[in-house]
């Protein structure tokens, strides 16, 4: 029998310095270096940063749906409800996956099966977590859960070809709180869609998840969403945490350089201005990660003491957390 | 006035087994040299097509486009391709968009060799500035497609579209592949490029925030019409179609102490295919009634502000 140990003290779901690995042409590429995070119940936590930041990769730890061949997690804990899911064999590990944790994937087009109805799809996830083969009673749930993300019931048996893109995303919704998930891992739920259907599909969510007090993880790369859906904020750069507060911390006193660069970036909605502000150079190369801060290449505070040795979490004056050393110079600078 | 682009009354529609497909219905606009308009729109609207229609990538259905104040919407053969120097095109893809077997440097100097205006040695000397202008590292030469990043590939496309020094550039979501950082890097090169050359763009994006910051004027397309077309500042003080009321309210504001007023449209995009002559827009409209119906006709508002809307002094009336 498999032992189980459960921790009673801790928060609803706590990462615990993750490192994982994936191994391309014979190279280390270092995806996800320390993280360590938290969630309460009902919450959401947003992971913001750029592309191949390793956010997804974070989330694909938690369900355990790396690939098996190339990538490993070399370190670290994953404790949901006290209980550490990477010491879970993978029959229990089955269980957990679109029950209680369960994913929203980025993209709609590729996420469903085109040869399966759609609403056969739904009612797959309740079966297979279901204690009775009462064929009919998966079958109502599932057109339950599409009235619930607002398509009739009687498009249970059109097929994904039939659908918009907008209405796709609404069935991998409906697919992943079909077993009323407590932690809802949501993949840029919204980057494939329309800016009026992503607030349709975004207050869908924000709906489901005060009904059911749903932990929610949202991956994105869109400050907006962020200020919209999230309680606390992660910003993600090469792999680690770069800065970690409430939403208020982040977008009212961001302290991280990159952070700052981030917000800069963006055109402003509200203010004309000739030329936009980006961060020079680019994201480093996962295998070969530069030595110290890894953003100091692109830092214009960088001094010796960044590129030397790793750069740990620093308390900034409003009490959130930020990976700078010089973070003292950051805001002197800012002001 | 110097319009660099006229276009009057453009239509184009693809035949689909289930009916004519109205992509760009009856549009209209001048861009004036120098400037940037911006079509916006969310996906399937027709904003690409209009674009390619433009530069005749697509063959018109029925409609004028005047280049420098010359008809090239029926140009065929060896004028076409006089033209086509002019009006150039950026991709939205940088991943797709570049041959993946040829190196940058054959991939920006093969629109010198095909135009048949240069000598070897010119166009070597060309290749070479327009890496520069558009910030590639001579070390970049001789690499493939692969070996770039987003934002340097985006660098090769414009290079290869400001080749042969055109006067006007769709640009077709140039930097909506980009990440954010990179993004502004792309949009300061553009607007550099523009200053410099005395360039004019069609800049097409979904993003209203990147529409907003380049350019001069706005048209808001919906279902293949131009819903609402004005300055871009007029745009974002005094929106006033329903539609662009909707997608602005619908931006997700960075903005943590201003939670969105958001009007939230009901149902999608409708199909448009063989569409009703009506308001296209009616059937999510907050405020369709049966007039809505009848064909609609762009109005002026007011100098330079055009909008689609019949019911627009009712309804206006009631915006805050």
């Amino acid at each position: 029998m498999h032992q189980k140990e459960i921790k009673t003290d801790m928060p609803f779901l706590s990462i615990k310095d993750l490192k994982v690995e994936y191994k391309s042409d014979g190279q280390i590429v270092h995806a996800v270096n320390d993280v360590s995070l938290q969630l309460e119940r009902g919450k959401t936590l947003g992971l913001v940063g750029e592309t191949g930041a390793g956010k997804t990769t974070i989330a694909k730890s938690i369900l355990r749906i790396l690939p098996d061949i190339g990538s490993h997690i070399a370190n670290g804990e994953i404790y949901l409800e006290g209980e550490n899911l990477l010491k879970l064999s993978e029959n229990d590990m089955r269980k957990i996956r679109g029950n209680k944790v369960s994913m929203i994937f980025q993209d709609p087009m590729t996420a469903l099966n085109p040869v399966l109805r759609v609403g056969d799809q739904i009612a797959e996830v309740v079966s297979l977590h279901s204690d009775n083969n009462n064929r009919a009673e998966h079958e109502k749930r599932a057109k339950e859960m599409l009235e619930i993300v607002g398509i009739p019931a009687e498009r249970y048996y059109a097929y994904p070809h039939q659908f918009s893109g907008g209405m796709k995303q609404r069935v991998v919704i409906a697919i992943a709180l079909a077993c009323n998930p407590d932690l809802l891992l949501a993949d840029e739920p919204t980057t494939a869609l329309d800016v009026t259907i992503q607030a349709q599909v975004l207050d869908l969510i924000a709906e489901l998840r005060n009904k059911y007090n749903t932990a929610m993880l949202l991956i994105t790369h869109d400050m907006g969403v962020v200020a919209q859906v999230c309680d606390t904020v992660a910003v993600i750069y090469a792999g680690s945490i770069i800065e970690y507060g409430t939403k208020q911390q982040i977008f009212k006193h961001p302290s991280h350089p990159y952070t700052i660069g981030l917000f800069g970036a963006i055109p402003d909605m509200n203010e004309d201005e000739e030329w936009l502000h980006p961060i020079d150079g680019l994201p480093p190369d996962p295998t070969n990660l530069p030595q110290g801060c890894s953003f100091s290449p692109r830092c214009k505070f960088a001094t010796d003491a960044c590129r030397k040795e790793a750069i740990g979490m620093y308390k900034t004056q409003d009490g959130h957390d930020c990976r700078c050393c010089c973070i003292e110079a950051v805001m002197k600078g800012e002001d | 006035m110097n319009p660099v682009i006229e276009v009057t009354n453009l239509k184009k529609y693809f035949t689909t087994p289930r009916g004519m497909l109205h992509a760009v219905d009856d549009v209209t606009f001048t861009i004036e040299r120098g400037r940037t308009l911006g079509v916006v729109g969310e996906s399937g609207c027709g904003k690409s097509t209009l674009g390619r229609t433009i530069i005749h990538l697509h063959e018109s259905t029925e409609g004028q486009i005047l280049l420098n104040g010359k008809d090239v919407t029926n140009l065929k053969g060896k004028d076409l391709r006089q033209a086509r120097e002019k009006m150039q095109i950026i991709f939205q893809d940088p991943y797709s968009s570049l041959d993946p077997r040829k190196t940058i440097d054959s991939t920006i100097r093969e629109p010198l060799i095909v135009s048949r205006h240069f000598t070897k040695s010119q166009i070597d000397q060309k290749t070479q500035e327009l890496m520069d202008l558009v910030g590639i590292d001579e070390r970049l030469r001789k690499a493939y497609p692969h070996e770039l990043d987003g934002g340097r590939r985006q660098r090769v496309g414009i290079a290869r579209a400001l080749a042969l020094e055109p006067e006007f550039i769709v640009c077709d979501e140039p930097v909506s592949a980009l990440d954010v950082s990179i993004q502004a890097q792309v949009l300061n090169l553009l607007k550099k490029l523009q200053k410099e050359k005395g360039l004019t763009y069609m800049f097409v994006t979904h993003d209203m925030s990147v529409v907003r910051h380049i350019s001069d004027d706005i048209c808001v397309m919906y279902l293949g019409q131009v819903v609402e077309k004005c300055s871009s500042k007029e745009l974002f003080q005094n929106p006033l179609h329903p539609y662009t009321r909707a997608l602005l309210s619908a931006i997700p504001s960075t903005d943590i102490d201003k939670p969105n007023k958001r009007e939230i449209l009901r149902g999608e995009i409708t199909s448009p295919v063989n569409p009703k002559p009506g308001c296209r827009f009616a059937a999510r409209c907050p405020y369709a009634n049966e007039e809505c119906l009848k064909l609609q006709k762009q109005e002026e508002v007011s100098p330079g502000h055009f909008v689609r809307c019949c019911r627009l002094q009712e309804i206006s009336s009631s915006y805050n």
